[in-house]
């Protein structure tokens, strides 16, 4: 089986040297973005089989990356796992949001931070192959 | 009283006026007349040109005394001219009746009010010979008039201490009336337009409940925010009541609002601990994520016998460890006001502290972060932990504005330390995403944060709590796209801060 590969869209730089070295000791290939634009820019020359978006990044969101990817033939079937470290008021906002695109697939799945290893690990397997996760 | 046939046989007042004659001479002629006139329950008296009294009924007599004879004015009242306002004159020069009111001192007992009507007595000729004058005792009268008036005057009272504001408005939203606390608060706004005393408008509000009292009739109560004369916000509770005439019409309303800006900034400050609680939450889950990501390559590295993920894994920990550090202080200095431990600090020493700190930060964000600084830049007097924690705050915020800029070109930070006597002033300079009006404006403000929840919206309002209370103040100069210059400003000789520097604190609304 080839090696699956994860993009990592995350403002934090500490968050993504711990994600990178985590997945990649689990046999992952993984690139990083800091923000939505760079992520947007990776893609093009990095078709991943998972992406990992945190929410709040200066710029545009990561809900706005979701929305444009979804909206996008060439990555609308992608698997978008959404990390974030909100609390239930901002989840409910994350609603509202989603509710206003309606033509917009949510995430396939979301992960609460500090991440839980073993919940990520399980939740990549699921996505990538297309499985869903309960 | 009509035509010309007198009651009486006048004969000592002809128009050319004579000798006053004997009294005999002005008896009445016909008895039953003379009976009435004697019973009459009041003051009645007949009075001459010379305004003396020619006759006079029973109840004046055991009031006042035999004075027929006797100038009127020293009979009634004791006076020794005639009074200013003397009705009989004016019967005279009139030629007709008249109506007022006097005050006349009986022989006995106290001053009686009296209303008196006087009518001419024509002579023969059809000229006026005498002038009758009939007085009531308004006793009585007075005593309820002083009531009502004393009632009234309570009233007024009443409307004009009642501690909220009060005015009356006509159709056309005038303002007819207001209580003093309105004037004090809203200026002398009788006569001028709810709209412009309220809130400074020069039309009609849309909504106006003050309409719908005088369209329904029925009271309204609402809340909602004026603006007092100082040009101060405040928020209001508004009833409005219609006020009827005799008719029964609705011919104006009665406008009664309260204060409760208090309750309101009350909410506030629960909505504000409410959103500090989410803010911390959310921080400390991105810290702990931090440890988390750290300890996993402090403990993988030394499995798989990589000491450079070890270093790199540590590193992450002493960072993060550092920022929940900083966090505790923020909270712990909103929470509590704590004083300022002031002294003599070696700023080169601070500056270059500061900036070898976040040296790693810069880099890891690929931030050129430099210090420029005069070699005697000498001692600062402050609290040193504040001072530290208020630039390291602008500095961090200066790396999360190049951080966020995603344009291409090389982000640097530049922290640049100069003496200007009187101040020491710290520039912090980025050419980061740089700020709109109003971020600028909001920058101070608790829990602003333009950093989605990746900010507690702490540090800035923090950082212009700690400049002012040394005295100082910081100065913002920025423009979307271009970056940002944070210029504070600290005294070189120690000194409280005063009224006068909170007035000075620039856009440092808290």
């Amino acid at each position: 089986m080839a090696e699956k590969k994860v993009l990592i869209v995350d403002d934090e730089p500490d968050v993504v040297a711990y994600v990178t070295s985590f997945l990649e000791d689990e046999g992952y290939v993984t690139r990083s973005a800091r923000d939505a634009a760079t992520a947007l820019a990776v893609l093009g020359g990095f078709r991943p089989d998972a992406i990992l978006v945190d929410v709040l990044m200066p710029g545009s969101s990561g809900l706005d990356l979701l929305v444009t990817l979804r909206r996008d033939p060439r990555w609308r079937d992608l698997p978008l796992v959404v990390v974030t470290g909100m609390d239930q008021i901002l989840e409910k906002d994350c609603q509202s949001y989603f509710a206003a695109y309606e033509d917009v697939s949510g995430p396939d799945a979301v992960l609460g931070k500090p991440i839980d290893r073993r919940a990520l690990l399980a939740v990549l397997t699921h996505v990538c192959d297309r499985l869903p996760v309960s | 009283m009509s035509g010309g046939s007198s009651a009486f046989k006048i004969t000592s007042c002809t128009p050319d006026g004579g000798k006053a004659r004997e009294k005999e001479e002005a008896r009445p002629v016909k008895p039953p007349y003379e009976q009435y006139f004697e019973e009459m329950p009041c003051y009645v008296s007949v009075h001459d040109r010379n305004l003396r009294i020619v006759q006079a009924n029973r109840r004046f007599r055991e009031h006042f005394g035999e004075r027929v004879g006797e100038y009127c004015y020293r009979a009634y009242k004791g006076r020794d001219e005639a009074c200013p306002d003397c009705p009989v004159q004016e019967t005279f020069l009139q030629g007709s009746g008249q109506i007022s009111e006097q005050t006349l001192v009986p022989v006995a007992g106290p001053p009686v009010p009296v209303r008196v009507w006087t009518t001419p007595i024509l002579g023969e000729d059809g000229r006026i010979v005498a002038v009758m004058e009939m007085h009531t005792d308004m006793r009585r009268f007075k005593v309820l008039e002083a009531r009502l008036e004393r009632s009234q005057a309570r009233l007024a009272q009443l409307f004009e201490d009642v501690p909220c504001f009060i005015s009356v408005q006509g159709r056309d939203r005038i303002i007819q009336n207001a209580n003093r606390k309105f004037r004090e608060t809203f200026g002398d706004a009788v006569g001028d337009y709810c709209w412009r005393v309220y809130k400074h408008r020069e039309e009609r509000c849309l909504i106006c409940k003050a309409q719908e009292t005088f369209d329904e009739g029925v009271p309204h109560e609402h809340e909602e925010v004026v603006t007092t004369a100082a040009g101060k916000p405040i928020h209001v509770l508004c009833v409005t009541a219609p006020v009827h005439n005799a008719a029964g019409e609705v011919d104006s309303i009665m406008e009664m609002s309260t204060d409760i800006t208090p309750l309101r900034e009350l909410q506030s400050q629960l909505t504000s601990i409410g959103l500090l609680v989410g803010s911390i939450s959310h921080g400390i889950k991105g810290l702990l994520t931090g440890l988390d990501g750290g300890m996993y390559l402090v403990n993988s590295g030394f499995e798989k016998g990589r000491p450079e993920r070890v270093k790199q894994g540590w590193e992450m920990v002493q960072r993060n460890v550092e920022r929940i550090r900083s966090m505790v202080l923020d909270i712990l200095y909103y929470a509590k006001d704590r004083e300022l431990e002031v002294k003599p600090i070696e700023v080169g020493k601070l500056a270059g502290e500061i900036v070898e700190s976040m040296q790693q930060r810069a880099s890891d964000l690929d931030v050129n972060l430099s210090l420029e600084m005069e070699p005697e830049a000498g001692l600062l007097p402050g609290d040193a932990k504040a001072v530290r924690a208020m630039l390291v705050n602008i500095l961090e915020n200066s790396l999360d504005a190049c951080r966020a800029d995603t344009s291409q070109r090389p982000h640097r930070v530049g922290f640049k330390v100069r003496r200007s006597p009187p101040w020491l002033l710290f520039e912090i300079e980025d050419n980061g995403i740089g700020m709109d009006r109003e971020t600028r404006e909001k920058l101070f403000s608790l829990f602003f944060s333009s950093k989605g929840v990746s900010g507690t919206g702490l540090g800035l309002f923090i950082s212009n709590k700690i400049a002012r209370k040394h005295g100082g103040a910081i100065e913002v100069d920025s423009e979307p796209g271009r970056g940002s210059r944070f210029t504070v400003r600290l005294p070189l000789e120690a000194r409280p801060s005063t009224q006068l520097e909170e007035g000075n604190a620039g856009t440092g609304a808290t």
